[in-house]
Order: structure tokens, then sequence, then C-alpha cells
């Protein structure tokens, strides 16, 4: 993970370097006189060689200082910390959607499969798979933002509401809905086919037929028996499903026009408000390595024949 | 007893279905299956055939007395913001699509099968080093490393974009691969070819490779199926084909203006069901090709 | 004077465990084994599964690293630097045990008989096809197969198919790992025979390797015993029957089955006697780690597993 991480701040320190301008660049009036600039280039160690930018960079970013953006004027860190705090509620609650729906969806296609209520959720989950998540996403907006205008259609608060209030959380979560249904719809679609090839597997094994024969009733042998074994997969994947929601904040956000952290990366790449874009592309690095070494530790815990005496 | 050298028994002749007629056989059994592939067939030679045609530059040239009007009149499904022709921008950007999700498939696909074979075959500290590589690239953001890659690369082309896309896509195919590749080279066969004085190149490419290539075919089809999807999110977003240079994905991108989604339908529902029934039915064959590769192994 | 003689052979698997994969402990599958191969003789290599004797077999070809030992062919070391064997692939070639896994399912018999000779022979794709007919044409298959894929023969017929590849480059020694026991009963004969017949006339020189002392007893003029990585009894084939003298070896003998009824009493107590050996006295042939002793001479011909006397 260590090894992941440097390589992954490397990366992004060269794709910064290989951007245009530097932090000097939208902070200074481009009237002041030219050396003056490279006066301020040298006292902020942007003339010295690169290792040693590099270190410079890890050191800042290790203390919170991720640089100024041009665009809001204002400290990277306090940007991203406010929308960074719209993108964890709508991961959170895209994240409980789609367990909500994966687990009632797979058990019931895996458990009854063949008859009708199978075909139909597997016809969703095989169209679910082929839809893109930003067609689909611009649909859900079409149909039950505009047209049937059941939820609002950007932002992620009403404007005018006074944080603290209870209009105030209620028009956040108004804000929320569609956005994280959009995204978890899509989203659930592996799961339940897992969770349905699971459960359908694990029905035809030796110990389920041993427990049925033993006089379990049908109840206590999906409770006790198949969920159990195939449920506990599912919780390991918790961690790649996290790093997956990342690629989807980007079109969600962007669609819904959500500020979190995908569009305002969006925005700042195509303002070229580079520190910003650096910083984003860090942290979600950073948390896609957290995501895979999360689903690591699950997966250790969960699963006893890979368990790390 | 037994006797000596006596004739054996005669070959029967069981005709072999080459894996091309298995395959074939699949296809046409699987009816859904058939109709995809004739639909992909048809609109690829629909759309490489009839942009021959096209003027392309009157196409994509503004035209400020014609601004989104809808469907009908002069333009069969109307015109955009610039006063493009729709039709023709869909037939235009349907070929770019494939064109950019079918070299993708390919350069990861060779890119893919000759680091997973080479990581899978020869194993030990080789295997060790290459898998640490592939995880790092597994694990990076994709989306984002793109549209990083992609702003900031100059001269950006139809081709940069390919590679910067590839550049980040070849892992899941070579992971495949190599899992395979490791349990081939374990194998008689590939043990039998080493003992008769064939080099480790030869077995690779030559023993190894061939046993595998259905599962090769398999995973590009379905990965065609996936490029599709990611080109045309990549230009929805904006980062994907510059705007002269129409795809699918741009089509849709104009929706990301309220203005349009809401009451310009016609702009961008025909590309959204255009991506849709192109990657369904990609899939379709995909899975089709996938079921007759399993069958045949269950049969062997 | 053979031409292929291994010393003190030891081919040892890590075994790796742990955060870092570290190497915790060492399989040996292949512990110190020592013979000689003389040309046009037939040696049998008997042993349980997990003895070592298929492991043997894969590094004197070179598909097992070797850990420790020698391999001379013709008076030279044929190990190369990383102790894997070089240049030997011509003269000793192998027939695997499983007709089924062991040819390419892809190629077709032309490609898989053809493949050691374009490895080695430089000869145009006319030539090519005219030796291939003519190996197909010795192991007594029709010379329009070649353009067939495996899975359209038999067993037998693809065994047939591994021995004429194994031929093709005229090789000295054959090693056969258990060629028969994937084979139908019926045909296992059929192929053995017939193997034995291409021996006479190719003058070739046989390893066999197996479980089945039966099956060796019929082919083999020497037979080796292995156990745990160590042989523990090597001579001729009248040494091993007529006089066995390790435990081990007395009780494969007493396991060989005898369909004649009139022999039934005496076979039953034989297998008693040994039993009874084997329960009081087998400390006296395997030491404290259950492994066996070094071999003693006790013929010209004959070595025993047995402590040093002393």
């Amino acid at each position: 993970m260590i090894p992941q991480m440097i390589l992954l701040s490397i990366l992004i320190f060269i794709v910064a370097q290989m951007m245009p301008g530097d932090a000097l660049t939208g902070i200074i009036d481009p009237n002041i006189d030219p050396a003056a600039i490279e006066a301020q280039r040298e006292a902020l160690g942007l003339n010295n060689p690169w290792h040693i930018q590099y270190i410079d960079w890890v050191n800042a970013t290790l203390h919170g200082d991720l640089g100024q953006s041009f665009r809001f004027k204002m400290p990277v860190t306090e940007l991203v910390g406010q929308r960074l705090v719209n993108t964890v509620w709508l991961g959170l609650v895209t994240l409980i959607f789609t367990y909500l729906i994966a687990v009632p969806l797979g058990i019931t296609s895996g458990r009854y499969n063949d008859t009708w209520l199978d075909q139909g959720i597997t016809t969703y989950t095989y169209i679910g798979f082929a839809i893109p998540l930003f067609i689909f996403g611009l649909v859900m907006l079409w149909v039950f933002g505009f047209k049937l205008s059941w939820f609002p259609t950007n932002g992620s608060v009403a404007p005018g509401t006074e944080p603290g209030t209870m209009a105030f959380v209620l028009s956040k979560i108004k804000h929320l809905l569609l956005p994280a249904l959009s995204m978890a719809l899509i989203a659930t679609v592996s799961t339940v086919q897992y969770l349905r090839s699971e459960i359908i597997d694990t029905k035809q094994k030796d110990f389920i037929v041993t427990a049925r024969a033993k006089g379990a009733s049908e109840q206590r042998v999906y409770n006790r028996h198949i969920l159990r074994n195939s449920l506990l997969p599912i919780a390991a994947f918790f961690g790649f499903e996290l790093t997956g929601l990342i690629g989807g904040t980007v079109f969600i956000e962007t669609i819904f026009n959500y500020p979190g952290m995908g569009l305002l990366f969006i925005d700042s790449i195509t303002q070229r408000d580079y520190s910003v874009v650096t910083s984003v592309v860090l942290l979600f690095g950073i948390a896609s390595i957290l995501g895979a070494l999360l689903s690591d530790i699950i997966l250790s815990i969960v699963d006893p024949r890979i368990r790390i005496k | 007893m037994e006797m000596r050298n006596e004739n054996i028994d005669i070959p029967k002749p069981i005709k072999s279905p080459s894996t091309i007629k298995i395959i074939w056989r699949e296809l046409v059994r699987d009816k859904l299956a058939l109709v995809s592939l004739i639909f992909l067939v048809l609109i690829t030679a629909f759309v490489y055939g009839i942009a021959l045609f096209l003027d392309k530059s009157e196409i994509v040239t503004v035209d400020l007395f014609a601004i989104n009007e809808p469907p009908g009149g002069e333009f069969i499904l109307g015109t955009d913001y610039g006063g493009r022709d729709i039709f023709g921008q869909l037939i235009i950007g349907t070929r770019n699509s494939l064109s950019v999700a079918i070299l993708v498939t390919l350069m990861t696909g060779v890119i893919g099968v000759v680091y997973g074979l080479v990581s899978g075959y020869i194993g030990g500290t080789v295997d060790n080093i290459m898998m640490r590589i592939l995880d790092f690239f597994l694990i990076l953001p994709f989306l984002m490393i793109v549209i990083v890659f992609v702003a900031i690369v100059p001269k950006y082309t139809v081709f940069s974009f390919s590679l910067i896309m590839t550049a980040f896509l070849w892992m899941g195919i070579a992971r495949m691969i190599r899992s395979k590749a490791l349990q081939e080279k374990e194998l008689d066969y590939a043990q039998a070819s080493r003992t008769l004085g064939s080099s480790n190149l030869k077995v690779m490419f030559r023993q190894v490779l061939p046993n595998i290539s259905s599962l090769i075919i398999v995973t590009m089809t379905l990965n065609l199926a996936a490029n599709i999807g990611l080109e045309s999110g990549l230009s929805f977003l904006g980062f994907g084909f510059p705007e002269s240079t129409p795809s699918l994905g741009t089509l849709l991108g104009y929706a990301r203006n309220p203005q349009t989604l809401e009451f310009r339908w016609w702009i961008w529902v025909p590309a959204a069901v255009l991506i849709l029934v192109l990657m369904l039915s990609v899939n379709n064959v995909g899975q089709a090709l996938k079921r007759a590769t399993d069958a045949r192994q269950r049969r062997g | 004077m053979g031409f292929l003689e291994i010393k003190d052979l030891k081919v040892h698997f890590p075994i790796r465990a742990g955060l870092f994969n570290r190497v915790v402990g060492h399989v040996k599958a292949v512990d110190g084994v020592s013979f000689t191969i003389e040309e046009g003789k037939t040696y049998g290599l008997v042993g349980e599964s997990g003895s070592g004797k298929t492991t043997t077999g894969r590094a004197i070809i070179g598909l097992n690293d070797v850990t420790s030992g020698s391999i001379t062919y013709e008076g030279k070391s044929a190990l190369g630097k990383n102790k894997s064997i070089l240049n030997t692939h011509k003269d000793v070639q192998m027939i695997f045990q499983d007709p089924y896994s062991s040819l390419n399912p892809k190629k077709r018999v032309l490609d898989i008989i053809a493949e050691p000779l374009r490895n080695y022979e430089n000869l145009s794709k006319q030539e090519v096809r005219r030796r291939v007919e003519e190996l197909l044409d010795k192991v007594g298959l029709s010379p329009e197969s070649i353009f067939k894929y495996p899975h359209e023969f038999s067993g037998g017929q693809r065994q047939r198919i591994g021995v004429a590849r194994a031929i093709a480059l005229k090789p000295k020694l054959i090693i056969a790992d258990e060629p028969v026991s994937a084979l139908d009963v019926s045909v296992q004969a059929q192929v053995l025979n017939f193997m034995q017949d291409l021996q006479k006339e190719l003058n070739l020189t046989y390893l066999f390797i197996g479980h089945d002392l039966g099956v060796i007893k019929h082919l083999c003029d020497n037979i080796a015993i292995m156990y745990k990585g160590r042989y523990v009894e090597q001579g001729t084939k009248a040494d091993i029957f007529n006089n066995p003298q390790h435990i081990y070896t007395k009780r494969l003998i007493a396991a060989i089955p005898d369909i004649e009824p009139a022999n039934r009493a005496k076979q039953l107590k034989y297998r008693q006697e040994v039993q009874a050996e084997y329960e009081h006295a087998s400390d006296e042939y395997f030491d404290n780690e259950g492994l066996a002793y070094g071999l003693q001479p006790i013929s010209d011909t004959h070595l025993v597993a047995l402590p040093e006397k002393g």
C-alpha cells in the first residue's frame, strides 16, 4: 500500500508538472514586473530541481496545504473540504440504496431461480449491466426531474434555505435522492448478479442438502446456511464498491449539477484551475487505494481460508 | 491371451467441428445473439458506407438559420444549437465511436495478452513484479486520470485519445490471461513441448496462445461493449473527441444543458438509444460466445 | 559404463507461506538418488504416489530444476548454469502419462509430431510431411490422420501419437511416465507390446516409471524401488522378485494379485509373514525420520537400503 501511495504521488506530481502554469499563475496580477515574478518564483522554490520540488510538495500535502485555487481565490484544502461533505453524503446514500436493492433482489432471484420473478430481475440486471451510467442518469433526470418534477434538478440544496434548519436538511435529502438512486440502480447490478449465482451455487452444495435432510425448515436453511455463505463475500466487495463510486460521482454530479468533488474536478479542469485538479485526483487516488485495502482486510476477516495467522 | 501388433481400433471418423463452427452454431441457435449480430453488421456497414458519401464539413458547419429545429421537415432528425444536422452527426458519430472502441479494444487486447502471457508463463519474481505494476494501474481512478491526460496532452487527436484510453485499460485482460497462462503452462502439452526442444517463446505463443484464444475472443467482445460506453462517456463530459469530430457522446453532451435536456429531446435521445442498443448487441454476442466456449469445455 | 549417469540427484521444492511468501521449508521430492543407464536396456522405477519417481524422470529431462547432484550424459555434465538441463533433449525424450492432456488440442497431428523435427532439423515442408507419415506408419496409424485433431482419436491411438512424437528425433533414451495408466485395461497391453517392438527396432533405452509392479515386471530388466524420495532397493528383475531384501519391496511384491486359485493359501501365508515382519522390524529398515538408509551392495547387481553394519 505504501509503495502504491508513493507511486501515485509521483505520477500525480509528474502530471502536475506537465500542466501549464504553476502555483503563481492566477494569483499574480499580470501587470507586475517579470523580474519580480522571477524573484517570487525563486522564493517559492519553483526553480529548484524536480526532486526537491517533489519533496516540498509531498511535505506541504501531508501538512494539509494543497495550494491555492485561482478560480475561487481560496485555499484548495478549504474548497475541497466544502465539496467533500456533499460527495460523502452522496456516496453514503448511494451505498445504502445499492445494498437495499441488491440484497432482496439477489436473494429472491437466487432462491426462486427460473421463475418469472427471477426472469424479471435477470432482465433488469442484463440491461443495467449494459447501460452506461451517464445515459441512465440523464434519463432519470429528464423523466423524474423535468417531466414529472418530483425532484429538484440541480444543486445540493434549495437556494435561500438557512443552514441548520429542518427545511435545510429536508432540502438536502431531496436533492440527494435522485442522483443517489440513479447511481445505485446501476451500481447494484453486479452485486445482484453475484448474489444470485452465489445462492444458486450454494443451494446445491452437500452441506445444504444435509441441512435439509436433517429436517431444517426452508426458512432456517436459507437464513442460517445459505445466506451466511453468500452474503459474506458481498461484504468483501464493499471496498471495491467505494472505488467504483468515484467514477460514478463524476458523471452523476455533472448531470445533476450537484456541487461535490466530481463536479469540482470537471469544472476545474475545464477552467484550467490545475491545483484543484491535482488535489482532487490525489484524494480520489488515495481513496481508491484505501478502498482496495479495505476489501482485502474484510476479505481476510470473512474468508477463513485466507486469514492471516 | 492378447494379440501382438493387432490392428488398433479403426479410427472412427468423428467430424470435429472447429472452434469457429461451434461459435457460429451457438450464435445461430441463440436468436437474440443472432439478431444482435445481424444488427451490428448492418449498422457497421451502414455507417461506414454512408459516411463515405456524407459531406462531413457540411454536417459540422454551423448554420445559424436552422438552429434547434425539431425533427421532420428539411432535417429528418432536426438540428442542434449550431444548426447542424443531427442525423448526419449520428452517422458520423457512430462511425467514430465504433472506430475508437475497436481500436482501443485491439490495442488493449494485444498489450494485455502479451503482458499476461509473459507474466503467467515465466512466473516467479518476474510475475511478481509485473503483477505489482498491474495492481498499481488497476487502482488508479481511471476516469479522472484519463480526463487529466486528455486535458494536458498537446496536439490532441483521435489517435492520442485512443492511446490514453489504452494506457489505462489493458489490465483487466492482462490479469485474466495471466491466470489462465498459469494453469495452461502446467498442463502436459506445454511441458511436452518443452521436452521437444521448443523455446519458451514458442511454447507461449504457439502452444499456449491457441488454447486460450476463445477466452481472448470472448473477453475482447465484452470489452468492446464497455469501450463504446467509456468513449461516449468521456465525450459526454467533453473529454473525448473534439467537437469538430462528433461522437455519440458529443450529442449526449449537449444534454448537459438543461434547456436541451428538457425541451429538445431529438438532439440527445437518438444518440442515447443508439449507444444503448449498440452496447446491448455487442454484449449479447459476447455472452453467446461465452456460452459457446463454456459448452465446448464441458464437452471436452 | 552407461551413457547417462545420475549421481546423488536431489530435487527440493520450497514451501512458501506467510506474509512475504518466505520459504519456510522444503519438500524433498527426490533426496539423493544415483543410478546409471546403459544403452538398449529397460529400466523400471517403481514407487507409490509421492515417492518422487515422476520428479526423478522430469528432472532428467529438465522439466524440474535440479537442486544438487550431477547428471552426466556421455561423459559430459548435462546440467547448465542454473541447474537446469541443457542439450539432451534430442537424445532423451518423454512419453507422458495422460494422452488426453499431453497433446495440444488445438494442433493437428502433423504439427504435433513435426514439432521436434521443426525445432532440430532443417527440413522442407514435404520432407517434414514425409517423415511424419513414416512415423505414423511406424506406430500403426494411418497416414491420413495427419490432418486430424487429437480429440478424434481414442486414448490408445493418442498415446501412439505421443510415442511417434517421442521417437521423431531418434532418441537414445525414452522416459515413459506411467504410459498406460490412463488407458483402458484392454489397450494397455497393446501399447506396451508395441513399445517393446519399437525398442528392438530402434535400439531404444526405456526408463519406465510406474506404480504397478506387475507391468514393470513384464517389461524391465532392471528395477529400482523408490520410497519418500530415496531408493530402497535396486537390482535385476531376478534380484528384486526372487530375492527381495527390503521390507518395503517385500510388501509391494506381496501385494501383487495372483489369479491362480491354487496359490491362494500360499499367497495369504506369504502376506502374513511380510506383515508380521513389517510390524516388529520396520525400525531396522527406516531411520528415525521414516526414511530409507543409504544403499549397500549385497551382490554385483543388487543394492539394498540397509543401516551400515557395525
